[in-house]
Protein backbone atom coordinates (compact mmCIF):
# COMPACT_ATOMS: atom_id res chain seq x y z
CA UNK A 1 0.00 0.00 0.00
CA UNK A 2 1.58 3.58 -1.04
CA UNK A 3 1.38 5.75 1.55
CA UNK A 4 -0.12 8.60 -0.90
CA UNK A 5 -2.57 6.27 -2.16
CA UNK A 6 -3.82 5.18 0.91
CA UNK A 7 -7.66 6.06 2.09
CA UNK A 8 -8.00 6.42 6.34
CA UNK A 9 -8.80 3.18 8.23
CA UNK A 10 -5.75 1.30 5.69
CA UNK A 11 -2.76 -0.42 6.75
CA UNK A 12 0.15 1.53 5.67
CA UNK A 13 3.32 0.16 7.57
CA UNK A 14 4.39 -2.82 9.04
CA UNK A 15 7.74 -4.02 11.87
CA UNK A 16 8.05 -7.36 13.03
CA UNK A 17 10.37 -7.74 15.45
CA UNK A 18 12.09 -10.97 16.98
CA UNK A 19 11.57 -12.95 20.02
CA UNK A 20 12.61 -10.45 22.76
CA UNK A 21 14.25 -12.33 25.47
CA UNK A 22 15.52 -11.38 28.84
CA UNK A 23 19.25 -9.84 27.60
CA UNK A 24 17.57 -6.99 25.72
CA UNK A 25 15.36 -6.60 29.25
CA UNK A 26 18.47 -6.01 30.30
CA UNK A 27 19.97 -4.17 28.25
CA UNK A 28 17.06 -2.15 27.98
CA UNK A 29 16.68 -1.45 31.60
CA UNK A 30 20.33 -0.07 31.67
CA UNK A 31 20.24 1.93 28.56
CA UNK A 32 16.61 3.32 29.58
CA UNK A 33 17.61 3.56 33.39
CA UNK A 34 14.35 1.79 34.10
CA UNK A 35 15.53 -1.05 36.93
CA UNK A 36 12.40 -1.92 37.93
CA UNK A 37 13.14 -5.42 38.98
CA UNK A 38 9.31 -6.84 37.11
CA UNK A 39 11.55 -6.84 34.13
CA UNK A 40 14.28 -8.23 35.14
CA UNK A 41 13.88 -10.74 38.23
CA UNK A 42 11.72 -13.76 37.85
CA UNK A 43 11.16 -14.19 41.51
CA UNK A 44 10.09 -10.71 41.90
CA UNK A 45 7.64 -10.71 38.81
CA UNK A 46 6.11 -13.83 40.06
CA UNK A 47 5.61 -12.49 43.14
CA UNK A 48 3.88 -9.80 41.38
CA UNK A 49 1.50 -11.83 39.98
CA UNK A 50 3.62 -12.82 36.69
CA UNK A 51 4.71 -16.03 35.18
CA UNK A 52 8.04 -14.40 34.66
CA UNK A 53 9.62 -11.44 33.81
CA UNK A 54 7.66 -8.92 31.56
CA UNK A 55 8.83 -6.70 28.73
CA UNK A 56 9.34 -2.75 29.52
CA UNK A 57 6.13 -1.17 28.10
CA UNK A 58 8.96 1.40 27.12
CA UNK A 59 10.53 -0.83 25.07
CA UNK A 60 7.27 -2.22 23.23
CA UNK A 61 6.68 1.28 22.23
CA UNK A 62 10.38 2.16 21.37
CA UNK A 63 9.59 -0.37 18.84
CA UNK A 64 6.40 0.35 18.10
CA UNK A 65 8.81 3.99 17.61
CA UNK A 66 11.13 2.04 15.38
CA UNK A 67 8.11 1.74 12.73
CA UNK A 68 8.01 5.35 12.34
CA UNK A 69 11.56 5.99 12.75
CA UNK A 70 12.55 3.32 9.64
CA UNK A 71 9.36 3.86 7.36
CA UNK A 72 8.75 7.44 8.15
CA UNK A 73 12.04 8.54 8.41
CA UNK A 74 11.56 11.86 5.76
CA UNK A 75 8.93 12.83 8.75
CA UNK A 76 9.03 14.78 11.66
CA UNK A 77 7.29 13.35 14.45
CA UNK A 78 5.31 15.99 16.28
CA UNK A 79 3.06 13.82 18.81
CA UNK A 80 3.54 10.10 20.06
CA UNK A 81 1.09 8.47 22.22
CA UNK A 82 0.74 4.53 23.82
CA UNK A 83 -1.85 2.71 25.90
CA UNK A 84 -0.50 -0.50 27.40
CA UNK A 85 -3.45 -2.65 27.51
CA UNK A 86 -1.59 -5.98 27.92
CA UNK A 87 1.68 -7.54 29.31
CA UNK A 88 4.13 -9.13 27.15
CA UNK A 89 5.94 -12.19 28.72
CA UNK A 90 9.69 -12.35 28.08
CA UNK A 91 10.50 -13.79 24.79
CA UNK A 92 7.63 -13.27 22.90
CA UNK A 93 7.16 -11.04 19.66
CA UNK A 94 5.48 -7.84 18.39
CA UNK A 95 3.86 -7.27 15.47
CA UNK A 96 3.70 -3.67 15.07
CA UNK A 97 1.03 -1.87 12.43
CA UNK A 98 0.71 1.85 11.15
CA UNK A 99 -2.69 2.53 9.85
CA UNK A 100 -3.88 5.67 8.44
CA UNK A 101 -6.06 7.84 10.65
CA UNK A 102 -6.21 11.53 9.11
CA UNK A 103 -4.09 13.28 6.54
CA UNK A 104 -3.82 16.84 6.03
CA UNK A 105 -2.14 19.18 4.11
CA UNK A 106 0.06 19.71 7.42
CA UNK A 107 -0.13 16.58 9.04
CA UNK A 108 -0.33 12.94 8.82
CA UNK A 109 -2.04 10.77 11.67
CA UNK A 110 -0.89 7.24 12.51
CA UNK A 111 -3.14 4.43 14.31
CA UNK A 112 -0.44 2.53 15.71
CA UNK A 113 -1.06 -0.86 17.15
CA UNK A 114 1.93 -4.05 18.67
CA UNK A 115 0.42 -7.29 18.87
CA UNK A 116 1.96 -10.56 20.45
CA UNK A 117 1.95 -13.55 18.12
CA UNK A 118 -1.10 -14.71 18.82
CA UNK A 119 -2.91 -11.68 17.49
CA UNK A 120 -3.86 -10.09 20.75
CA UNK A 121 -3.37 -6.91 21.55
CA UNK A 122 -0.39 -5.48 23.84
CA UNK A 123 0.14 -1.64 22.69
CA UNK A 124 -2.46 0.93 21.38
CA UNK A 125 -0.92 3.94 20.44
CA UNK A 126 -1.17 6.72 17.96
CA UNK A 127 1.50 9.53 16.06
CA UNK A 128 1.14 12.64 14.76
CA UNK A 129 3.93 12.95 11.76
CA UNK A 130 4.67 16.68 9.66
CA UNK A 131 5.32 15.84 6.07
CA UNK A 132 9.30 16.72 4.65
CA UNK A 133 8.39 20.17 2.66
CA UNK B 1 -5.35 1.59 49.40
CA UNK B 2 -5.97 5.10 47.77
CA UNK B 3 -2.76 7.17 47.72
CA UNK B 4 -2.65 10.55 49.49
CA UNK B 5 -4.09 12.99 47.40
CA UNK B 6 -2.25 15.67 49.17
CA UNK B 7 0.82 14.64 46.55
CA UNK B 8 -0.82 15.95 43.80
CA UNK B 9 1.77 18.45 42.71
CA UNK B 10 4.39 16.91 44.30
CA UNK B 11 7.33 17.61 42.10
CA UNK B 12 11.27 16.64 41.81
CA UNK B 13 13.63 19.38 42.00
CA UNK B 14 14.96 19.94 38.53
CA UNK B 15 17.99 18.03 37.29
CA UNK B 16 19.97 17.82 34.39
CA UNK B 17 21.02 14.83 32.02
CA UNK B 18 24.55 15.20 29.60
CA UNK B 19 22.99 13.18 26.85
CA UNK B 20 26.52 11.61 25.63
CA UNK B 21 27.19 9.66 22.19
CA UNK B 22 27.56 6.66 23.68
CA UNK B 23 24.42 6.50 25.71
CA UNK B 24 22.35 7.51 22.27
CA UNK B 25 24.04 4.54 21.05
CA UNK B 26 23.32 1.83 23.44
CA UNK B 27 19.87 2.86 23.53
CA UNK B 28 19.47 2.18 20.16
CA UNK B 29 21.44 -1.01 20.41
CA UNK B 30 18.63 -1.78 23.06
CA UNK B 31 15.74 -1.33 20.40
CA UNK B 32 17.72 -2.41 17.71
CA UNK B 33 17.90 0.24 15.93
CA UNK B 34 19.93 0.24 12.73
CA UNK B 35 18.13 3.62 10.78
CA UNK B 36 18.38 7.23 11.34
CA UNK B 37 21.17 9.15 12.53
CA UNK B 38 23.32 8.26 15.25
CA UNK B 39 23.46 11.60 16.60
CA UNK B 40 19.44 11.94 16.87
CA UNK B 41 17.44 10.28 19.87
CA UNK B 42 14.75 7.86 19.09
CA UNK B 43 11.51 9.43 19.78
CA UNK B 44 11.17 6.85 22.96
CA UNK B 45 15.13 8.58 24.76
CA UNK B 46 13.17 11.11 25.83
CA UNK B 47 11.60 8.66 28.72
CA UNK B 48 15.22 7.90 29.62
CA UNK B 49 16.39 11.40 29.91
CA UNK B 50 13.42 12.24 32.25
CA UNK B 51 13.75 8.65 34.39
CA UNK B 52 17.47 9.82 34.80
CA UNK B 53 18.85 9.77 38.59
CA UNK B 54 16.13 7.14 39.37
CA UNK B 55 13.74 9.83 39.10
CA UNK B 56 10.77 7.19 38.79
CA UNK B 57 10.90 4.96 41.45
CA UNK B 58 11.65 8.63 43.92
CA UNK B 59 8.53 9.70 42.77
CA UNK B 60 6.55 6.49 43.47
CA UNK B 61 8.63 5.96 46.98
CA UNK B 62 7.66 9.13 47.70
CA UNK B 63 3.94 8.74 47.33
CA UNK B 64 4.08 5.62 49.25
CA UNK B 65 3.51 3.26 46.35
CA UNK B 66 4.86 -0.71 46.17
CA UNK B 67 6.57 -1.04 43.20
CA UNK B 68 5.42 -5.11 43.14
CA UNK B 69 1.98 -3.12 42.06
CA UNK B 70 2.85 -0.69 39.45
CA UNK B 71 2.39 -1.22 36.05
CA UNK B 72 3.02 1.61 33.06
CA UNK B 73 -0.72 2.05 31.89
CA UNK B 74 -0.02 5.74 29.42
CA UNK B 75 2.46 7.54 28.02
CA UNK B 76 2.65 10.70 25.56
CA UNK B 77 5.02 12.76 24.20
CA UNK B 78 5.01 15.77 22.24
CA UNK B 79 7.99 16.39 20.19
CA UNK B 80 8.81 20.01 19.59
CA UNK B 81 13.11 19.50 18.61
CA UNK B 82 15.42 16.95 18.28
CA UNK B 83 17.24 15.38 21.70
CA UNK B 84 20.97 15.15 20.07
CA UNK B 85 24.58 13.56 21.38
CA UNK B 86 25.73 16.37 23.25
CA UNK B 87 23.13 17.63 24.72
CA UNK B 88 22.71 19.19 28.15
CA UNK B 89 19.28 18.93 29.16
CA UNK B 90 16.99 20.09 32.61
CA UNK B 91 13.86 17.56 33.57
CA UNK B 92 11.48 18.92 35.63
CA UNK B 93 9.02 16.62 36.58
CA UNK B 94 5.24 17.28 38.44
CA UNK B 95 2.48 14.96 39.98
CA UNK B 96 -0.06 16.29 37.95
CA UNK B 97 -3.24 14.05 38.73
CA UNK B 98 -3.88 11.03 41.08
CA UNK B 99 -7.67 9.10 40.91
CA UNK B 100 -8.62 5.58 41.23
CA UNK B 101 -11.11 2.83 39.13
CA UNK B 102 -13.07 0.03 40.52
CA UNK B 103 -13.50 1.07 44.01
CA UNK B 104 -9.97 1.98 44.70
CA UNK B 105 -8.91 -1.53 43.17
CA UNK B 106 -6.83 1.04 40.48
CA UNK B 107 -5.01 4.01 41.41
CA UNK B 108 -3.40 5.82 38.74
CA UNK B 109 -0.78 8.33 39.17
CA UNK B 110 -0.18 10.90 36.21
CA UNK B 111 3.45 12.43 35.70
CA UNK B 112 4.00 14.75 33.80
CA UNK B 113 7.80 15.54 32.64
CA UNK B 114 9.06 19.03 30.61
CA UNK B 115 12.51 18.27 28.71
CA UNK B 116 14.51 21.29 28.06
CA UNK B 117 17.45 22.75 26.64
CA UNK B 118 19.55 26.08 27.50
CA UNK B 119 19.65 27.52 23.91
CA UNK B 120 17.13 25.58 21.85
CA UNK B 121 14.03 25.80 24.36
CA UNK B 122 11.74 23.13 25.48
CA UNK B 123 12.49 20.08 23.26
CA UNK B 124 9.41 17.87 24.72
CA UNK B 125 6.76 17.14 27.20
CA UNK B 126 5.88 13.80 28.81
CA UNK B 127 3.01 12.57 30.24
CA UNK B 128 3.12 9.32 31.92
CA UNK B 129 0.16 7.74 33.66
CA UNK B 130 1.01 4.91 35.75
CA UNK B 131 -1.34 2.04 37.23
CA UNK B 132 -0.79 0.73 40.61
CA UNK B 133 -3.16 -2.20 41.37
CA UNK B 134 -4.69 -3.03 44.68
CA UNK B 135 -5.52 -6.57 45.20
CA UNK B 136 -7.10 -6.20 48.40
CA UNK B 137 -9.24 -3.08 47.53
CA UNK B 138 -10.98 -5.50 44.72
CA UNK B 139 -11.01 -8.53 47.41
CA UNK B 140 -13.23 -6.55 49.34
CA UNK B 141 -15.09 -4.47 46.65
CA UNK B 142 -16.16 -7.85 45.96
CA UNK B 143 -16.79 -9.44 49.30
Amino acid sequence: MRLDQARPGEQVAEYQTGPIPREQLALYAEASGDSNPLHLDPAFARNAGFDDVIVHGMLGMALLGQLLDTQFAAFTLGCFDARFVAVLPVGQSLHCTATLAERTTTTLTLDLEAFDSTGKSIIVGRASLTPPA
Amino acid sequence: MAIDRRHLGYALPPFTVEVTPARIALFRKAIGADAGAPDIAPPTFMKAVEGEQNSSRRILEALGVDLKRVLHAEQQFDYLGPIRAGDTLTVQRTVTDLYDKKNGAMDFIVIESTVSHALRGLLGRSRQVVLVRNPQARAGAAA
